[in-house]
């Protein structure tokens, strides 16, 4: 499903230059869920941005799903996320003042479903996440674990074959942590969702198939047995 | 595209405070757009001449106040007998104020039953001319007279020293009978003391508009070497000429019409760039999602649009019925401007304020999509 090869990112910022990812390959199977771990500024966020399509790599090839992405135009780019990608923040990122349905439908929007159709999608979706019945409520009526299920719920609701997560219980209780986990797996195991998700947390990263450790942007171990504790 | 439209609605009306603000900013300044127009609208209707102007104003030469203007009533005839003059008519004018002025109560006295002879277009809307012609003291009102002061038929009223009986309504094409009290001739010459036999000017139709210069020429060269020689000019550019200050002042708004234009588009820009700044994350996450550049700009166009409308809507509906309610009534020696709003006006001010939203967006609208989404979302 994903290949990255070579693939380096670097930012440059007048003189400086920042190379969080340095000539790394990966490779993901369909329908696998992986975790991505290592320490804070190890580049998984970058690794992350240039699988979902949101950013490009400086150097190196990027397939997913037999395209390159890599040489994807910034229009390509765009109308490729909208069909293969859902993202998932740490912070959830829901639009505050639209209510769980408005903030799950959203990715619909911009297609040419008709409005009873993005209305079955948007609650089949919420049904998905086990929140059908809060879809009146505001995020600010929602609480952490909540929101970030209505987030999961918009990274599905357009059926990308592709999630990506970035810390997504990172700011959660442990109790919505754990829901949040089950919730991915099975969109794993039952839905064949490919996931790649960024995680701190070692218990996280056991709900994973696999987890890789990136530091100072290489892969350091590709050994599942060395992550899961 | 009804769908986005509709998510840049909710977004307004869910930041109700801001919009809220935003729209009675914007809707100020298109009342005093509105009100502008409207004012550069009356002064047209009454000053640009159209091809269907047939009145000339036959004045006393070198006066400009319709107390100063007096000519012998038996010029009538002279007149009548001239070229092209299809019916002339002698009036006696007693204003309240012969400068320029807001509140102008202007008293035209015509010979009886010569006014509709005169004016055949004039059509009596309330009460009847059976009154009309029996009571020395009978008036009739123009429209606007009539609304602006509250008054209907069977009312009494006094102005300038003078008590009449309003025996009817009128209603005219022509702007200036619609602002005036039409009274008898020789009750208004016995009433404002200038004696029988004086009146303030005639007013001449002719066939045609373009025979209004020669018989204009003719009248003048007809008692130029009278004792009471004459200035003759069409109607409306008689009152171009005489009012003016007035039309200077009121070409002077036009200022403040671009003033509120500028207003308008200097709030509804920063209110969107506010807008704009605050959602930095917000819009990321939706070009994240697929969202192209330009859908991010038709969300940030269509607030910016809806917000000018809104304003304009607000605006121009209370200015347009705030003029109707007034009726405000300018005059200048004797002739009379009514500050009416037309629909056509206020739909202007509508259509207006929507694209001066949009156009004040455009700028916000690229602020929205400049940069790269990664560093949006990491800000
Ligand atoms: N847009 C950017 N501009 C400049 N530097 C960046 C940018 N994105 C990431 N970096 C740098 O790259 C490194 C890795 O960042 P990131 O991928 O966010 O790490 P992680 O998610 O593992 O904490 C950091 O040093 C960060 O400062
Ligand atoms: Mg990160």
């Amino acid at each position: 499903m994903i290949s990255c090869k070579a693939i380096t990112k670097s930012y440059t910022k007048g003189a400086n230059t920042v190379t969080p990812l340095e000539n790394l390959s990966l490779k993901v199977p369909r329908g696998e869920f992986l975790a991505l771990m290592g320490p804070s500024g190890s580049g998984k966020t970058t690794l992350l941005n240039l699988i979902s399509g949101i950013d490009t790599p400086t150097s190196g090839s990027l397939e997913i799903d037999g395209e390159d992405i890599a040489r994807f135009s910034r229009k390509q780019l765009t109308s490729w996320r909208a069909r293969k990608v859902g993202y998932i923040f740490q912070l959830y990122h829901l639009i505050p003042v639209l209510t769980a349905f408005e903030n799950v439908e959203l990715p619909l929007l911009i297609t040419s479903l008709s409005r009873a159709e993005r209305r079955k999608k948007a609650e089949e979706a919420l049904d998905l996440v086990g929140l059908s019945g809060r879809s009146d409520h505001t995020p600010g009526e929602l609480s952490g674990g909540q929101e970030q299920r209505v987030a999961i719920a918009r990274a599905l609701v357009a059926d990308p074959a592709l999630l990506v997560a970035d810390e997504p219980t990172g700011d959660l209780d442990r109790e919505s942590a754990t829901h949040i986990l089950g919730l991915l797996r099975s969109l794993s195991r039952e839905h064949g969702k490919t996931i790649v998700m960024v995680t701190h947390d070692a218990r996280a990263a056991a709900a994973a198939d696999r987890a890789l450790h990136l530091e100072k942007g290489k892969l350091l171990t590709t050994d599942p047995n060395l992550t899961v504790a | 595209m009804t769908a986005l439209l509709s998510l840049a609605f909710k977004q307004l009306v869910r930041h109700r405070l801001r919009t809220l603000l935003t729209v009675l900013g914007v809707g100020s300044g298109m009342f005093l757009f509105t009100s502008v127009e409207t004012l550069q609208q009356s002064l047209a209707s009454v000053t640009e001449e159209t091809a269907a102007d047939t009145t000339l104003v036959v004045y006393r030469e070198n006066r400009f106040c319709p107390m100063t203007s007096q000519l012998p009533e038996h010029y009538a005839d002279e007149i009548r007998g001239i070229d092209n003059v299809r019916e002339v008519i002698p009036i006696k004018i007693v204003v309240n104020n012969c400068g320029a002025s807001l509140d102008v109560i202007t008293f035209r006295g015509v010979p009886s039953g010569l006014l509709t002879k005169f004016a055949p277009e004039i059509e009596i809307v309330e009460g009847g001319s059976a009154e009309w012609e029996k009571r020395t003291d009978a008036a009739l009102l123009g429209e606007q007279f009539a609304k602006h002061r509250g008054l209907k038929s069977g009312d009494k009223f006094d102005a300038v020293g003078i008590t009449v009986y309003v025996a009817g309504i009128i209603r005219s094409p022509f702007p200036q009978d619609n602002n005036v009290a039409y009274v008898h001739l020789d009750f208004l010459q016995q009433a404002s003391k200038s004696g029988l036999g004086i009146v303030t000017q005639f007013n001449v139709r002719v066939e045609k508009s373009s025979d209004l210069k020669q018989v204009a020429e003719a009248i003048d060269s007809r008692f130029k070497s009278d004792q009471q020689p004459t200035n003759t000019r069409p109607e409306k550019a008689f009152f171009a000429e005489t009012a003016g200050q007035l039309i200077e002042l009121i070409g002077f708004t036009r200022w403040l019409g671009l003033g509120a234009v500028i207003a308008v588009v200097a709030l509804v820009a920063n209110s969107i760039l506010l807008m704009v700044r605050s959602r930095v994350k917000e819009n990321a996450v939706l070009r994240t999602l697929g969202y192209p550049g330009k859908a991010i700009m038709f969300l940030v166009l269509s607030e910016g649009g809806m917000l000018g409308l809104a304003g304009g809507i607000v605006g121009a509906g209370l200015a347009w019925g705030f003029l109707r309610w007034q009726s405000f009534t300018m005059g200048s020696e004797g002739h009379t401007l009514a500050v009416l709003p037309e629909i056509s006006t206020a739909l202007l001010a509508i259509a207006g304020a929507l694209i001066l939203g949009i156009v004040a967006s455009v700028h916000p609208a690229f602020v929205a999509i400049r940069q790269p989404i990664v560093k949006s979302l990491r800000s």
